[in-house]
């Protein structure tokens, strides 16, 4: 169970990188872009429940997913995500970096706006091209803000995920999709045995306090 | 620091004064009519409104007695009934299902044997599946609402298209359905998938489980698998466990069994010729199919099969720390009256009272199985099976039938499940 | 260089520009119609009976009219927001002065302590939840709003505690120094000088907390059995049971849900912004 814990610490990165890459365009202000940035974060108001639901209907073998790629002709493919135990787990890691995106988002846009225009002036006037600027420049400065979005996406990766898991897979197949949260929920919780609900919950906390030391060393808030 | 420390004490202060509040109006509302708290997880559907019709009809024959009915969410709601017992928070009525359910909240739950004479109990069906044991000589713990099944339905129609007289009795005569129904041009003939409608998108395999099980062994062996003398990993049941997880390589189903969706709506749409599932969808499917659609016993037995799932499902609960049980008792002794039976029938249920029939025809078939056809009733297995293992078979079973594992690897999990558990929750007595 | 090849060069600079800008329209269209899927599901099927939606053709009210007959969903929608303020009012005052503490005052083991207070943001709520039910029915809290709005700000403070801190620490020491020497005491400091300061980060808190707790289930399913006091998360979830799903109503539900987290970020987004932006950045 914990390697699935584990493997889904593998989508935070992606949970990251890809607001952070639709973050540099919309900073590059092109018109409309305060609308983008409205629209982008409109899901995260929308409970775990129905994102869950909506999923299942988008990576069922007969979703919307198979349709998307039957009609640009790549239906042969014919993923059915869900039904196998590797797939389903990537499926739920893919609708926890869109539940994360807009969140993500918000904060390093927030983090754009710190940035100094007279910085991207002196680089323009360097000759800098516009990767060079985006790699050398903004992303350097946005460390702090990656460290923030890291932090918020693991919490919710910890303790959050079990609704987005009980609705799309209920942990499974098999034991595909269950992590250490959802056990808890499921033995512990659904089951009243809340005792042994209450004791993976120790150790949980002990597993993640380990991780919290590094991350304190990450942040290091205080200088 | 000194305003933290106020605005906490000011706090707290506050948070007594509104306790003492509460305290103080919960003791002055005292009447002279009784009112009882009656919680269940119904949702919007028949058992809803059949809850709610004979709360009204027990109140007109009793006016010193109310009943309040709390709808409370459906998922984790025994948790939230466990919860409740230790707040002292909990309704005097509550919904509470059968088999290992009632046992495992017996602490919970008042024996109802002194409050019913012997005649009303003898019109109870099932009361075996609700007594401690199951041995209703220990009185019982719930009165059911309904009789419920596990049931195949089939499509008249497609099946008429595809040559065939009748639904399938056993595994070869499914066998040959299937190709028939396949060169019929029905892509499914049974179709599996998401749990209908239920919020949580797996399938439930114990609807056929019950049915494989049924076929081997007889509802008293049903006790071997919960005390581990019936392995379940014994050939038999690997051998019928095989069978069923290979009906998607024999073309007998949708190939995408574990995640289609809406099934149900497939089954009424004429998409597919079978579905595995129960008499709560009867209303449902005879809407959208008329006279199209009828039930079966799944044929999932070598041979003939004989079994039928046929149990009383859920009913009715009195707390033992409700304040009011002789007037709690009462609306129970109400459910075994023809006035009570006359209410659940119009809502589309079977009344688990002795000999009752239903407002529907598609269910009075189901009733004919056993009434006529002498089909021997089984319990649902998943409510005789300790929830442990029928967690791990939901998951294992699925993913068997899903082609990732095979039938052997899924019951040796939840043979593992069964071991792992202490002996008392295997032992000569039933334990929830 | 020919004045004719710098036109050309000049063109071709303008034409890759274009290129690239209805490239990242593209990226930001297809993002969007990814993020509003959703919200595109749910109405289009709330506007369906349960037999359109099973047919999936034709549309009507049926659902509103069956949602709003079965559910109290203004009075929920007013529990939900009795709720959700207090919580926040609580988490409010718990961050912003243990922010303060941890990040402007400062003490022996202040880190030890914001260790810990970060490691508890990460405990299952599942996990605690038993335990801190029989700790409030003990107390008689049960039912009440008082005793959710407790464990809500229970679950939201150490969060909370934690943007503040760093809020807090990004805020020059010249300015309490400053504040020190005019005769100011540290209470003072704080309500006079640094909330003012704070508003923005004040903001973030609560635009977040307010989705997070407005959206929550099993606090308000354990902690409000009664339905008088039901928030409408826990209404909702009333209408499945264990057989039926009636995914219409529940769409409607979910619409009528969503509508008030997402004015809120609407209406503070711009302040949500300025909070981040001080609260994370150096």
């Amino acid at each position: 169970m914990l390697e699935n814990n584990a493997t889904i610490v593998l989508a935070i990165p992606v949970a990251i990188l890809l607001p952070l890459g639709v973050a540099l365009l919309i900073n590059s202000h092109v018109r409309g872009w305060r609308v983008f940035r409205s629209v982008f974060f409109l899901p995260t108001a929308v409970s775990w429940v129905v994102i869950g639901f909506v999923a299942v209907r988008f990576f069922a073998n007969d979703g919307i997913l198979h349709d998307l790629l039957t009609r640009v002709g790549l239906g042969f493919i014919h993923p059915d995500a869900l039904s196998h135990e590797r797939s389903a787990l990537i499926a739920v890691m893919i609708t926890f970096v869109w539940s994360m995106f807009g969140t993500n988002l918000i904060i390093f846009l927030a983090g754009m706006a710190t940035i100094d225009q007279e910085i991207y002036d002196a680089a323009k006037v360097d000759g800098a091209s516009a990767f060079g600027v985006m790699f050398r420049i903004t992303i350097p400065l946005l460390k702090r803000f990656v460290q923030f979005t890291f932090v918020i996406t693991l919490i919710t990766a910890f303790t959050a995920l079990f609704s987005l898991i009980f609705v799309m897979t209920g942990g499974g197949p098999g034991f595909g999709t269950t992590t250490l949260e959802f056990f808890i929920y499921q033995d512990g919780f659904a089951q009243s045995y809340f005792g042994l609900g209450a004791t993976a919950g120790v150790v949980l906390f002990v597993a993640v306090f380990a991780v919290s030391m590094l991350q304190l060393r990450l942040l290091r808030v205080d200088d | 620091m000194r305003k933290r420390w106020m605005a906490g004490g000011i706090a707290l202060l506050a948070t007594v004064v509104l306790a003492g509040a509460a305290f103080a109006a919960a003791g002055a509302s005292r009447g002279s009519t009784v009112t009882l708290t009656l919680w269940h997880n119904y949702g919007t559907g028949g058992n809803a409104a059949a809850t709610n019709n004979l709360v009204a009809a027990f109140e007109k024959e009793n006016p010193s007695i109310k009943i309040k009915v709390i709808s409370q969410p459906s998922a984790n709601y025994f948790s939230l009934l466990q919860a409740s017992g230790i707040s002292h928070s909990g309704p005097d009525l509550a919904v509470m299902w059968t088999g290992l359910f009632d046992l495992k909240y017996e602490k919970l739950l008042v024996n109802l044997k002194p409050y019913f004479t012997a005649a009303e109990m003898a019109k109870i069906n099932g009361l075996k599946w609700v007594a401690p044991n199951f041995n209703p000589a220990k009185g019982f713990l719930v009165m059911p609402l309904e009789n419920q099944f596990y049931m195949g339905f089939y499509n008249k129609a497609l099946f008429k298209k595809a040559g065939l007289s009748g639904p399938p009795k056993n595994w070869s005569q499914l066998y040959s359905a299937c190709a028939k129904l396949k060169a019929a041009g029905v892509a499914a003939p049974i179709v599996y998938g998401a749990d209908p409608q239920a919020i949580q998108s797996s399938p439930y395999p114990w609807y056929d489980m019950s049915y494989l099980m049924g076929a081997i062994l007889s509802p008293a062996q049903f006790k071997g698998l919960y005390t581990g003398q019936v392995s379940w990993t014994s050939p038999a049941i690997v051998a019928q466990v095989s069978k069923w997880v290979a009906l998607p390589k024999k073309g007998c189903t949708n190939s995408d069994v574990l995640t289609k969706t809406d099934i149900l709506g497939a089954f009424a749409k004429g998409q597919a010729a079978m579905i595995i599932d129960g008499n709560w969808d009867a209303a449902t499917l005879q809407k959208a199919l008329g006279n199209k659609v009828a039930p079966f016993v799944p044929p999932f037995s070598d041979k003939p099969q004989q079994a039928v799932v046929q149990y009383s499902g859920d009913g009715f609960s009195l707390t033992s720390y409700s304040k009011h049980r002789k007037e709690g008792a009462a609306f129970l002794k109400f459910l075994t009256t023809p006035q009570a039976s006359k209410i659940i029938a119009a809502a589309g249920l079977i009344p688990d009272i002795l000999g009752s029939r239903s407002a529907s025809s598609l269910t009075n078939q189901m009733l004919d199985f056993a009434a006529k056809q002498h089909m021997t009733p089984y319990p649902m297995i998943d409510n005789v099976t300790q929830s442990e293992v029928v967690t791990t078979g939901s998951k294992q079973l699925d993913d068997a039938l899903g082609g990732n594992i095979s039938a052997l690897a899924a019951l040796k999990s939840m043979k593992a499940t069964l071991d792992a558990l202490p002996a008392a929750r295997k032992g000569p007595v039933y334990s929830g | 260089m020919s004045s004719l090849a710098v036109a050309r060069g000049h063109a071709t600079r303008l034409w890759r520009r274009r290129l690239t800008r209805s490239l990242v329209y593209l990226t930001l269209l297809v993002t969007t119609v990814v993020m509003l899927y959703p919200f595109w599901y749910m109405a289009d099927n709330a506007f369906r009976s349960l037999e359109q939606y099973q047919l999936q053709s034709g549309f009507s009210l049926d659902s509103w009219r069956e949602l709003f007959r079965t559910l109290p969903i203004g009075r929920q929608l007013v529990n939900s927001t009795i709720l959700t303020m207090g919580s926040i009012a609580l988490i409010l005052v718990a961050s912003t002065t243990a922010g303060y503490a941890l990040g402007v005052l400062r003490y022996r083991y202040s880190s030890a302590v914001f260790l810990l207070i970060i490691s508890s943001m990460m405990v299952p709520m599942q996990s605690i939840i038993i335990p801190e039910y029989v700790n409030l029915a003990r107390l008689g809290f049960i039912n009440h709003f008082y005793g959710a709005i407790l464990v809500y700000a229970a679950l939201g403070a150490p969060f909370s505690t934690f943007l503040m801190t760093a809020y807090f620490r990004r805020l020059p020491e010249d300015v309490i120094e400053a504040a020190l020497m005019d005769g100011l005491g540290y209470g003072r400091i704080f309500l006079q000088i640094m909330l003012p300061l704070a508003v923005p980060a004040i903001v973030t808190i609560v635009v977040l907390q307010f989705i997070q707790i407005w959206d929550d289930l099993l606090v308000g399913l354990l902690f409000l059995q009664t339905p008088d006091v039901r928030p409408i998360t826990v209404g909702l979830a009333t209408i499945p049971s264990q057989h039926l799903l009636n995914v219409p109503v529940l769409m409607a539900g979910s619409l009528i849900s969503a509508a008030p987290a997402i004015a809120v970020y609407l209406v503070f987004q711009r302040y949500l912004i300025a909070g981040l932006t001080t609260g994370v950045s150096k």
